[in-house]
């Protein structure tokens, strides 16, 4: 049985300064090859959970961890993080932040990183036309990554990591900026990435989209895991259902007051509906 | 009522192609909660921008209210016209929250008795009460994007732009910005959505109007706009969550969640 990819282990996690634990008692595993959509409220802990995945809490973040963190077998407390970032890639939810600020051209910004890993020029050349290919950026390959829209700056942004070909994706709310069709390529993507055996954690507002890409979801408030498993199971708790809201179909069902468990997806929805009316 | 008339606009980016192609775009607005949707690139922010003249048009007429935009400045606009940016680290520079939505206007000139209640009802409204004190970057996407509105309504601006405000939004804030656009447009202002959120807009905005390519394809009442496939399929749009649902039940058109309930209960 191979290592999982990530694994939280009692984990508590302040950041400096701050008055109260971003992360408080997690424990979780992600096995590799899995497919985990993470969801819960603002200040829930989402966004720590990628850091602290990456090892940037609390390797650039600072402040204190307790517990152990272990990617593919390995503590991120003894591994920096550019190392890491050769197995993991974590996509920000701002893609700004992730710009290099070094480089002047889409292709060259998406090379980087391999670069700076040390890949010879032939293949990165090969993974850049790979991962423009896969975003859809190829005809924007000469512009300047500060020259681009909100939603391309996030495609050139997940182009640089899938560059890295990482094994474990972290994603904090990848398509935030992009519309519907741009929205859909990219979980095109990514479940092509799944199929060929990345492991992903995806954090995502848009429940019903989690619902639909997701085989297991992980719902936080407080820093704290509030139920962890299907979605349909998630979905189906109280307190999941107050602290991180519920996908359209569950929400409709229960204001009905069709009785649990409620649909999250459309063909459950219609069969709880339906059912109902005959 | 806060009229929007733009006639014949016609713009380009430096170096780049029209976004509104001949005629140029002709649109006419009144009050209300009004979702603008489209495609990425059809054009939507820029005709926000030219509303409040950050952008000025190479043809054609832009009025607001009664008001030419044409020659005037972004700042003369401020009052008129309500902007929150999409990325509210494009729109936040001041030290504490408080500075942040004061700016306007204070900036406006208007009196100290006048900006205190106005900033307090502001944030009030974005749900900041207590976070006065903060600095705006020390708050995580989802309050930064709040102060953006709160600073966006503090000068009491007939019209109100929202752009792609759901975005890094939790339920809750979701139903909080749904309760405020259907509060602004109550009050006789025209609330101008840019958004993806194709639930969002089913549930907050009565009209929409869909661009495609630099041109309206439709201005006219929510449920028209999704009740037609090939609309929704031209302009890149999805079918709401509640619409699908009540498709696939055979009911007849919904976009509310209280339009899909009535429907199902009567059926």
């Amino acid at each position: 049985m191979s290592e999982p990819a990530l694994v939280l282990d009692d984990v508590t996690y302040r950041y400096e300064e701050a008055e109260s634990d971003a992360l408080a008692g997690v424990r979780l595993s992600v096995a590799a090859g899995e497919w985990v959509g993470v969801v819960g409220p603002t200040n829930a802990g989402k966004s720590t959970l990628c850091l602290a995945a990456m090892g940037l809490a609390p390797h650039f973040f600072g402040g204190r961890l307790r517990g152990a963190v272990r990617v593919f077998g390995s503590d991120s407390l003894t591994v920096p993080v550019p190392e890491r970032s050769a197995d993991v890639g974590l996509l920000f939810q701002n893609p700004f932040t992730q710009l290099s600020g070094a480089r002047e051209r889409v292709d060259e910004e998406i090379g980087f990183g391999p670069e700076c890993h040390g890949v010879a020029p032939a293949e990165v050349d090969e993974r850049v036309a790979d991962a423009m290919r896969l975003v859809g950026l190829e005809d924007l390959a000469g512009r300047h990554p500060l020259d681009l829209s909100g939603g391309q700056l996030q495609r050139l942004a997940l182009a640089g990591l899938l560059a890295m070909r990482p094994r474990l994706l972290l994603l904090d709310e990848p398509t935030s900026q992009l519309d519907p069709a741009g929205t859909e390529a990219i979980f095109d993507v990514l479940t092509a990435l799944h199929e060929r055996g990345t492991t992903i954690v995806l954090v995502e507002h848009r429940l019903e989209l989690l619902c639909e890409v997701c085989p297991r979801v992980i719902a936080m408030a407080g820093g704290r895991v509030l139920a962890d498993g299907a979605p349909e199971r998630v979905f189906n708790d109280e307190a999941v259902l107050a602290e991180a809201g519920a996908p359209a179909y569950c929400r409709l069902a229960r204001a009905a007051g069709l009785p649990p468990p409620w649909p999250v997806r459309l063909d459950d929805a219609v069969a709880a509906f339906g059912g109902r009316r005959a | 009522m806060p009229e929007v008339r733009l006639d014949g606009v016609r713009f380009s980016y430096p170096g780049g192609a029209d976004v509104y192609p001949e005629p140029g775009l002709s649109l006419s607005l009144d009050g209300g909660a009004v979702a603008l949707v489209g495609e990425n690139g059809a054009g939507k922010t820029t005709l926000t921008k030219l509303l409040n003249g950050l952008l000025r048009p190479r043809a054609g007429s832009v009025r607001v209210a009664g008001v030419d935009v044409t020659g005037r400045s972004a700042a003369a606009m401020a009052p008129v016209v309500g902007y929150a940016f999409q990325n509210p680290d494009d729109q936040l520079f001041e030290r504490t929250v408080r500075a942040e939505v004061s700016f306007g206007p204070r900036a406006l000139g208007r009196p100290p008795a006048e900006v205190g209640p106005a900033v307090e009802r502001a944030l009030q409204r974005c749900g900041l009460g207590g976070r006065e004190d903060v600095h705006p970057h020390d708050l995580g996407l989802s309050e930064r994007k709040w102060v953006a509105i709160a600073s966006a309504l503090a000068a009491d601006p007939p019209v109100v732009v929202l752009d792609e405000p759901t975005l890094g939004q939790d339920h809750r804030s979701r139903q909080r910005l749904a309760a405020l656009v259907a509060t602004l447009a109550g009050e006789e202002r025209l609330v101008l959505v840019v958004t993806h959120d194709m639930d969002f807009v089913a549930e907050a905005c009565p009209t929409a109007v869909v661009l495609t390519r630099g041109t309206v394809r439709f201005t006219g009442p929510t449920a028209d706009a999704f009740a037609d496939e090939a609309l929704v399929a031209e302009a890149g749009l999805r079918t709401p969550h509640v619409t699908r649902l009540a498709r696939a039940l055979g009911l007849g058109p919904c976009v509310t969640e209280a339009d899909l309930l009535e429907g199902w209960t009567v059926a």
